[in-house]
């Protein structure tokens, strides 16, 4: 494929004067025994178990034998610079967890940089500290200050390369670098690409179920990031590997010789994952007149607020959150505004507001958590069901009304510490009951001793809802989980469960899929959760409103259908090729 | 090719310190985790005086004078550099013990079996081996680094690559050599030896260098290829800046055509200036195509000397392997015969003699093994006929 005699090869062999002059010493055969293996240990490779494996807690990670693997040969057989490129869904975050810890156990790891999707950052800085103990701090977090004050990073591609920190994270020598969803840097001619190929590093792990996004190329240029020269030039590459409607690959075994130097990829088939069934139970129910009305006032309050001061977005969003959630969360945070007394605050509103809130004798998702707890405690083991709401109001509220018919409970939420934590899943576990969790829950914790779930509140971020899910539907659960989601009819929450949620059939989708779905959408701008507020203050009818939300879903759509479609392009592309370690 | 590195395990670095510092008359007091190691002033060794702390075990929380002993710590490193420096140049001999003795691999896996072995050795021959460390260094891979044994006969000249497979595994942690011995080989014949080693390893060492060097040659091709890519992109805004002079000074030469005086004054002065612009665009334009219709051979060699390989060899060790040869007598038995097979035999070397198939003329090994012994040996494929 191209001329290798291009560069010369020089043998020099070095004087053995040394070895001369020592001839005399020769006197005792046992000496010469030991330099003679002395010599050969010398040239050993170092052990090369994963070390640190023994020091991780069971309880926290359950490691699968392909991720195992995976992380051993990223890092002794491809010199510590890997391609990780599993189909999504078999933890190539837990592959990069080991190498990591691994790396941290052998002091090889002074500064680590972990760039990720924005809308992903907080999920690998929880991971990475709760399964593997290791803490890095991200840059949406309040005590970040820039890419010199710390050692082990984690940030959003795009904050890492503008221009307040670019200079930053190119001025430093960099240990680790990790790129999730690496396919983002396919195209040699953007600035993201531009900043890892100037980025000084020594060990390199990029993540992705898609190398090729569009065509062959992308492969070529995510591989030469890492290992430059691989593939020799791009036209090279071109006229070797790749046929000419840019739809197959030619020459498999030598690509595959050349890819297997720094590409993983493990297929859901070869391993021993094996998910029990999901089954989805949405209830939507008719609010009380009282309900409605409240909600009504709250949804014209947010619109009307926004339109003078969208600087308010968060806590506007939080109103229309919490609404659908429980009255008694609502009243906290408008009790809160009013106390503040800014002149934004529409005091009058917001009195007429707390007066509906009063009014309200029944609060129908409260009453309705009931039937389902009781439908479904009869069958399932020490009657363990989690409720999940985001607000601690109402989860308080909830917790107050399941003890008062009798029923044991459990609360969790993010004021607990660690030690706390542990304590109350074990005593779940343990006594069976109702847990009422914060989304403090979501990331870390493992619950496959209970199959029940149920979703009082729904997050607008779909990798949160994921996130409660994978708590009891992950690797370890023996038996098929059952997920209820309550939603007041005609509210946002009814639009966003039924128009977006199950448009992209969230809830039998695992967090790769989604993550793959989300940081697709996520490179058209703004984040979920604006997209449904936007949609929401802005429309000027219930048609218009309806129409928007159809539109965002068949957004989201497209975007499954894409993330689908070039899952199995790769599938196709890479069929019969085996990636294993190579057998001689 | 064998490799003659041996793999660090933990109780590797564990039973060698133990006996490197019992060889240099340290005395050790060995706790499950924690060795207390005595240097006596007279010892054999520059790793330290007095009394040492070595922590065997990650458990051992590191005190001040606790040394961790693990592959890479720098104590144990230390005491490899200096162990191997101590005496890299020796004398093993190998002698042959009947129960010993290899078995051709064509007899071992066939149906006929051993019911005695007799070697009996007329001469002792001598061999050298040399243990060569090998790096292999280029821009664009990681450095390799790879160990070799070399064994040559001292008097034929002949490599003998059983010997070195015998020399690997006497010389391994739990391998025990037999015999040692003052080295008797003069320096002049070492170094005679050693340049005959020197180009087996070569040789040896091509199947690695070729993977290297294919490495190396697409990574140096890269680069030329974007380099002449960079070119040529340069080439191009050369030329639209060129055209865009060249447009200008079309309008100025309209002006000066049409102009008033000053104007034509002006537009002169500034046409001028523009040509001479010009000209340095021209000349630069001329010198790239130039360069790149010659294939840009400057910058070429460039690369291509800064993607060379650079290959050190660097012979460690010397060993004067004293073996033994003779002849060696199988006693074989297949169903109801027997048949006494006389072969030329190495200690350390193995059967030096080649045996072929009566009927097809084809020599024995591990693929073509014996069938029928009598009345001739004959293999697998003819054994029926």
């Amino acid at each position: 494929m191209s001329d290798y005699d291009l560069v010369d090869i020089e043998v020099n062999h070095d004087s053995a004067d040394e070895l001369f002059d020592s001839i005399e010493d020769s006197t005792d055969g046992r000496d010469h025994l030991q330099s003679i293996q002395a010599a050969r240990l010398q040239a050993g490779q170092p052990d090369s178990e994963l070390q640190s494996l023994k020091q991780l807690d069971e309880n926290s990670v359950k490691l699968l034998e392909h991720q195992v693997d995976a992380a051993y040969r990223a890092l002794f057989e491809m010199d510590g610079k890997a391609l990780l490129a599993d189909e999504v869904g078999l933890g190539k975050t837990i592959e990069v967890g080991m190498i990591l810890k691994e790396m941290h156990f052998r002091d090889t790891s002074d500064s680590v940089l972990v760039l990720t999707p924005a809308q992903l950052a907080k999920q690998w800085q929880a991971e990475l500290r709760e399964k593997f103990g290791l803490e890095f701090i991200c840059n949406y977090d309040d005590d970040f200050e820039d890419f010199t004050a710390h050692d082990y990073i984690i940030a959003s591609i795009d904050t890492a390369k503008s221009d307040r920190h670019r200079e930053t994270v190119l001025g430093r020598d960099w240990d680790v670098l990790v790129l999730d969803e690496a396919h983002y840097v396919k195209n040699e001619e953007t600035e993201r690409y531009e900043l890892i190929d100037r980025l000084s590093y020594n060990y390199a792990f990029f993540l992705t179920a898609t190398p090729i996004q569009n065509e062959l190329t992308d492969l070529y240029n995510v591989v030469s990031l890492l290992r430059p020269g691989l593939f020799g030039t791009r036209d090279v590459f071109h006229q070797y590997f790749v046929n000419s409607n840019q739809e197959t690959l030619v020459n498999r075994n030598e690509l595959q010789n050349r890819l297997n130097k720094v590409m993983i990829r493990n297929r859901r088939e070869e391993t021993d994952i094996d998910f029990t069934d999901r089954t989805v139970d949405t209830r939507t129910f008719e609010p009380t007149e009282k309900e409605r009305e409240l909600y009504e006032s709250v949804s014209e309050y947010v619109k009307g607020a926004y339109s003078q001061s969208q600087g308010q977005k968060l806590v506007l969003m939080l109103l229309q959150k919490e609404v659908v959630s429980s009255p008694v969360a609502l009243k906290h945070t408008i009790e809160k505004r009013l106390d503040e007394q800014s002149e934004l605050t529409h005091a009058d509103e917001l009195e007429s507001i707390l007066e509906l809130i009063e009014k309200i004798e029944t609060v129908t998702k409260q009453e309705r958590l009931l039937d389902i707890v009781e439908e479904v405690r009869e069958n399932v083991e020490m009657g363990r069901v989690i409720v999940f709401t985001q607000f601690r109001a109402t989860q308080q509220q909830v917790l107050e009304r399941l003890a008062e018919e009798g029923y044991t409970v459990h609360a969790f939420h993010g004021g607990h510490s660690s030690s706390e934590k542990e304590q109350i899943v074990r005593d779940f576990e343990s006594e069976g009951g109702i847990l009422v969790s914060t989304d403090a829950m979501s990331e870390g914790r493992n619950l496959q001793f209970c199959n029940i779930l149920v979703n009082m509140d729904l997050p607008w971020n779909p990798m949160r809802v994921e996130q409660r899910i994978g708590r009891v539907h992950r690797i370890g659960q023996k038996r098929n989980v059952f997920i209820f989601n309550m939603a007041l009819k005609d509210t946002v929450e009814e639009y966003v469960l039924d128009r977006l949620y199950h448009k992209i059939d969230l809830f039998q989708q695992s967090v790769g899929e989604l993550s793959s779905i989300l940081s697709r959408l996520e490179e058209s701008g703004s984040s979920f959760e604006d997209q449904i507020f936007d949609r929401l203050v802005n429309a000027d009818s219930e048609v218009d409103l309806e129409n928007d939300f159809d539109a965002l879903a068949v957004d989201l759509d497209e975007q499954r259908e894409l993330a689908d479609k070039l899952e199995e392009f790769n599938n196709g592309v890479f069929s019969g090729f085996d990636l294993g370690a190579d057998d001689d | 090719m064998i490799d003659g590195s041996l793999s660090i395990t933990d109780s590797a670095v564990k039973q060698f310190t133990k006996e490197y510092l019992d060889s240099v008359g340290c005395e050790i007091d060995s706790g499950e985790d924690l060795w207390q190691v005595t240097i006596p002033d007279t010892a054999a060794t520059e790793l330290g005086s007095g009394t040492l702390s070595l922590a065997t075990s990650e458990d051992i929380i590191e005190q001040e004078e606790t040394i961790h002993l693990h592959p890479e710590s720098g104590f144990f490193q230390e005491l490899l550099t200096e162990a191997c420096a101590r005496r890299p140049v020796g004398k093993f001999g190998i002698e042959a013990k009947d129960a010993e003795i290899e078995i051709p691999i064509w007899i071992q896996k066939s149906e006929a079996s051993v019911a005695k072995v007799q070697f009996t050795p007329y001469y002792d021959r001598t061999a050298l081996v040399f243990l060569f460390k090998i790096s292999i260094e280029t821009v664009s891979e990681y450095e390799r680094e790879i160990l070799r044994p070399i064994a040559v006969d001292t008097r034929s000249g002949d490599e003998l690559p059983k010997l070195e497979a015998s020399y690997l595994r006497l010389t391994s942690l739990d391998g025990s050599v037999p015999t040692t011995n003052l080295i008797e080989i003069e320096e002049q014949k070492i170094e005679e030896v050693l340049e005959n080693s020197q180009s087996y390893v070569e040789t040896r060492i091509e199947p690695e260098l070729d993977e290297v060097h294919q490495e190396a040659s697409r990574a140096a091709d890269a680069e030329i290829e974007e380099y002449r890519q960079l070119q040529q992109q340069h080439l191009e805004e050369l030329e639209e800046k060129q055209e865009r002079l060249s447009e200008k000074i079309e309008d100025l030469n309209e002006d000066i055509d049409t102009g008033d005086q000053e104007k034509r004054v002006a537009a002169l002065k500034e046409r001028k200036q523009l040509n001479a612009e010009y000209e340095e665009i021209a000349d630069e334009i001329s010198d790239v195509r130039e360069r790149r219709d010659k294939g840009f051979p400057v910058k070429q060699r460039e690369i291509r000397e800064r993607h060379a390989l650079s290959v050190d060899i660097q012979p460690i060790t010397a060993t004067e392997v004293e073996y033994e040869r003779g002849e060696v007598e199988f006693e074989l038995i297949r169903m109801d015969n027997t048949k006494s097979l006389t072969l030329g035999y190495g200690s350390g070397v193995g059967v030096t003699d080649e045996v072929a198939c009566s009927s097809c003329d084809q020599r024995f090994d591990q693929s073509r093994l014996i069938q029928k012994i009598q009345p001739n040996l004959t293999c697998e494929d003819c054994g029926g006929q």
